[in-house]
């Protein structure tokens, strides 16, 4: 745990307000940047600060704001992915509930590095309330001079504006959120190009989940080497992690990148209640393959999971006690993506509903080891072969369930 | 290449060239390495939602899509490998998952992408027990164009067309993952003169045409291409029929007029006036000689011909500039007017040459245009100042030879019949019967554009030579043909105009 306790997340009532913000020395960050520093120092910072993305990909963020062509003409734009829709995680929520000014600080930083002016907050539709005070906070932070025109005395400006989703987990998706966000069907667009080159309204776009935004102004406030003073050389500072399902102290806890996920589950979140065992751990939300319980002693971080064959994702931790059916699990799991597959390719509009439509008959009505054995090669019918992510995120995880609760599954289905 | 830097690349181990710029795509395509695809046309913008056309690219870890991929110098690009040949089955089992396979009943079966692609790169036994879906089948969405949404495979050409080619949008995405769906908007049917592409560009049988549904199967037609003889534009067209005569009872003849590409003249597209014009190949057409308005059984247009000849020679030489009239079209092709040319204003001498054609009509933005006739251009490159003539023209003269009835565009038929009830030998080359027919002597079947060769000039000057694309019923002769017949029996030496 950080020794100046929690960074993004205060805990007094009103931490959200400008006010607060200010007494904990809000802004004095973007300050110093803005008026001080050059835009590539600012980056190469970040760089070396290795912040990873917070959204699920894991990619640098410094690295990712080079790609932005220099020396363009015409407008380029910063968008903050608050479309936090991926099941077990809640964690930029809080950080729009209880620190929106400092997301609006790492906004304004990423936006004088990259050199945009106007920037976009994609906010999920079920997050109408958080969008009203992320509201509330940009009026306070326009009328005290912290966006809109001439900041800090210089000719930079940055307008923010708020634009709410409409309940659709592909919005997650970069280039589907820029669709949606030019008024469109939330679908994902063919890449090359990258939004970095091509993005929204066809102009360099920015793209970064809250998480990793708001983190930016501790990197620039304490330098790089403080902030790898926590994490991993390659996955620097702290994140967020959502620990729901069957422990004690369900909730947010930021930790160290790397932190072990026993250590998560057991000492921070309380571990198991009374009498339950553990019997399957989705680590990083639920597009992340499921770990059993003697894969949990694995550090916390992006390449740690990634080569556990599975996923840090958006550290959305989901603990699943003994006693919980897996067949179950499947078909939640199976539902979810078949209902979320925006249809516009093939592999992931079918191959997801086709295999939902097999495990529902499993469950109705029984079915035999075969239907498992095509339940897998249907899932590698769409593993890397659709549009974007959400097909591997899909195949990923229902391949993971079906491998390693085979022996429970096959039991369940016969009759 | 247009101009374009050509860029080297490595296709199935050939080295071909292709413009900077272009997709593998096409690339291949140009090479003779067809890549299967059903979301990718050329005519439209990028998708990349099908993923038929994965391909293994050197260096890349995936599979890349070959629509979306630009070339690039030394690319190496692999597109039967066991893992793309593999990745190709996989998203034809998927779009077969939810296929209704009703090819029996199909109309695009023969033509389908779905069955030739099973047949090269599919062949697998169906896993799929569970329910398909069921949808709805014959959804009329305007224009005579039916939607088949279980035949769909959402490659949303249908929708990117009507946004980007025409521009009215009529067609858009409804619903979500295996609910989505294509469809009209409430109360606005797809009603653009475009519409018929849609059919053409559709890769399975989910768009069909009522004009064409049903009514006969794609492999029993030939296909031969043709220039569409509606407006001045001289779209590329291809012309679809049964072969030989006689027909079987209610056998049609040509059943569809379809789009071919040319990038110099129309792209991929044709618009529905030309499309329709298959009705203007066979119905209401002569098969006959005819005299006195009724068809005369036996009587060759050889023979019939003789008594133009007769007629034309009976009038005395230092007469004929003046006493025999002639009514021309700019439906004729340069060959043809070269020899009328040669005929009626050299030969024979002729002052009163006239022309007669289909009034202008309202032009649109993409291809048609307003002259509805294919050769205006052709008519003064042949050397002729096209002029109507007045009726007290034709009226005063001793021969007349209209050569179509388009006259009846410009004046009312009981004027022409008034006009024309004087002159003492008056003769019809036309194609289509109408009431033209019964006022004069006799009336020759002439041939149809589609069913002559010859060249038309389009209105940005292009000179484009076509082929006979459907045989004419055995009494129909092509007016070049009645032209040079004409100058032997009347010993005029067409010289070098004659180019049969």
């Amino acid at each position: 745990m950080p020794e100046n306790g929690f960074r993004l997340l205060p805990l007094d009532d009103d931490s959200w307000r400008l006010e607060a913000y200010l007494r904990r020395g809000g802004y004095e960050t973007a300050r110093k940047v803005l008026t001080s520093m050059a835009p590539e120092a600012v980056i190469a910072e970040v760089r070396k600060a290795s912040l990873r993305g917070r959204g699920g990909a894991g990619f640098p963020a410094g690295v990712k704001w080079g790609f932005v062509p220099k020396g363009v003409s015409g407008p380029k734009y910063l968008c903050v992915n608050s479309d936090e829709a991926e099941p077990g995680t809640f964690k930029d929520r809080l950080v729009l509930l209880r620190a929106p000014h400092q997301l609006l600080e790492g906004m304004l930083i990423t936006a004088f590095a990259v050199g945009i002016r106007t920037a976009f907050i994609y906010v999920r539709g079920e997050y109408a309330l958080v969008a009203r005070r992320l509201e509330e906070a940009i009026v306070e932070a326009r009328s005290a001079g912290y966006i809109g025109p001439r900041l800090f005395g210089t000719d930079l400006s940055l307008d923010v504006v708020v634009h709410l989703g409409a309940g659709a987990y592909i919005c997650g998706e970069e280039t589907a959120l820029l669709e949606s966000l030019e008024g469109r069907r939330g679908m994902p667009r063919v890449r090359p190009p990258f939004p970095a080159v091509v993005g929204l309204f066809r102009s360099p776009t920015v793209i970064n989940n809250v998480e990793t935004l708001a983190t930016v102004p501790q990197i620039l406030a304490r330098g790089a080497d403080s902030f790898l003073s926590r994490g991993l050389p390659k996955d620097g500072g702290t994140r967020l992690y959502c620990v729901s399902g069957a422990v004690r102290r369900p909730g947010t806890y930021e930790l160290a990148v790397g932190t072990p996920l026993r250590e998560i589950i057991e000492v921070h979140a309380g571990g198991t209640p009374e009498g339950k065992g553990l019997k399957a751990v989705i680590p990083g939300g639920l597009s992340a393959p499921v770990l059993l319980p003697g894969e949990i002693d694995i550090p916390m971080d992006v390449d740690s999971l990634a080569r556990a064959g599975s996923m840090l994702g958006s550290a959305g931790i989901v603990v699943i006690p003994e006693g919980t059916p897996m067949l179950d699990v499947l078909h939640a799991t199976a539902r979810f993506y078949a209902h979320e597959s925006c249809g516009k390719c093939t592999p992931c509009r079918i191959g997801t509903s086709w295999i939902l439509k097999i495990v529902g008959r499993l469950r109705r009505d029984g079915g035999r080891p075969a239907d498992f054995d095509l339940i897998l090669r249907l899932a590698d019918g769409i593993k890397g072969k659709t549009l974007c992510p959400l097909g591997e995120g899909a195949a990923m995880p229902i391949q993971a369930l079906v491998t390693k609760f085979r022996g429970e599954l096959e039991r369940a289905v016969a009759r | 290449m247009n101009g374009k830097k050509p860029v080297g690349l490595t296709i199935d181990g050939l080295k071909v060239q292709a413009a900077e710029g272009t997709n593998v795509l096409r690339a291949a395509e140009q090479a003779g390495v067809t890549i299967p695809h059903f979301c990718f046309h050329a005519g439209l913008d990028v998708e990349g939602s099908c993923r038929m056309c994965l391909v293994e690219i050197e260096g890349l870890p995936k599979l890349e899509l070959a629509c979306s991929t630009i070339i690039r110098e030394g690319m190496i690009v692999r597109t039967s490998t066991d893992r793309v040949r593999e990745a190709r089955k996989d998203v034809l089992e998927f779009l077969l998952a939810e296929h209704p396979l009703d090819c029996p009943i199909c109309d695009k079966a023969g033509e389908c992408r779905l069955q030739d692609y099973y047949d090269l790169h599919g062949l697998y036994a169906s896993r799929m027990v569970e329910p398909r879906e069921r949808r709805d089948k014959k959804v009329p969405i305007g224009r005579g164009l039916i939607l088949d949404r279980e035949r769909c495979v959402l490659c949303t050409r249908c929708v990117r067309f009507l946004r980007l080619v025409t521009g009215t949008g009529e067609l858009g995405m409804f619903e979500r993952s295996l609910r989505s769906e294509v469809g009209i908007y409430d109360g606005r049917p797809v009603d653009n003169n475009y519409s018929g592409n849609l059919v053409d560009i559709c890769p399975v049988g989910a768009i069909t045409a009522e004009d064409f549904r049903f009514k006969t199967r794609a492999w029993f037609l030939v296909r031969r291409p043709s220039i569409c003889p509606h407006c001045s534009r001289g779209c590329a067209v291809i012309i679809e029929s049964v072969e030989g005569y006689p027909l079987r009872r209610s056998e049609k003849r040509v059943y569809r007029v379809t789009a071919r590409e040319n990038p110099a003249v129309n792209g991929f597209w044709i618009c529905d006036v030309g499309r329709d014009g298959r009705h203007d190949i066979d119905d209401g057409r002569h098969a006959a000689v005819s005299e006195k308005g009724a068809p005369v059984q036996g009587l060759s247009w050889e023979k019939a011909l003789a008594g133009v000849a007769a007629a034309i020679r009976s009038v005395p030489g230092p007469e004929r500039a003046g006493k025999i009239a002639v009514v021309l079209n700019a439906r004729l092709t340069c060959e043809e007017l070269a020899l009328a040319k040669g005929l009626f204003v050299t030969g024979l001498g002729l002052d009163k040459v006239f022309f007669a054609d289909r009034k202008p009509g309202p032009a649109d933005s993409l291809l048609l245009t307003s002259d509805r006739v294919p050769n205006a251009k052709g008519v003064r490159d042949a050397g002729f100042t096209p002029r109507l003539p007045a009726l007290g023209e034709l009226a005063g003269a001793e021969v007349l030879l209209v050569f179509g009835s388009y006259i009846l565009e410009h004046f009312g038929e009981e004027d022409v019949a008034r006009a024309l009830a004087g002159v003492p030998s008056k003769y019809l080359f036309a194609a289509h019967t109408g009431p033209l027919d019964r006022l004069v002597d006799a009336v020759f079947p002439v041939a149809h554009p589609a069913e002559k060769s010859g060249t038309y000039i389009n209105t940005e000057g292009v000179r484009q030579s076509f082929a006979r694309a459907v045989r004419p019923c055995p009494a129909v002769v092509a007016e070049g043909a009645i032209l040079a017949c004409l100058a032997n029996s009347l010993g005029i030496s067409l010289g070098d105009a004659d180019v049969r």
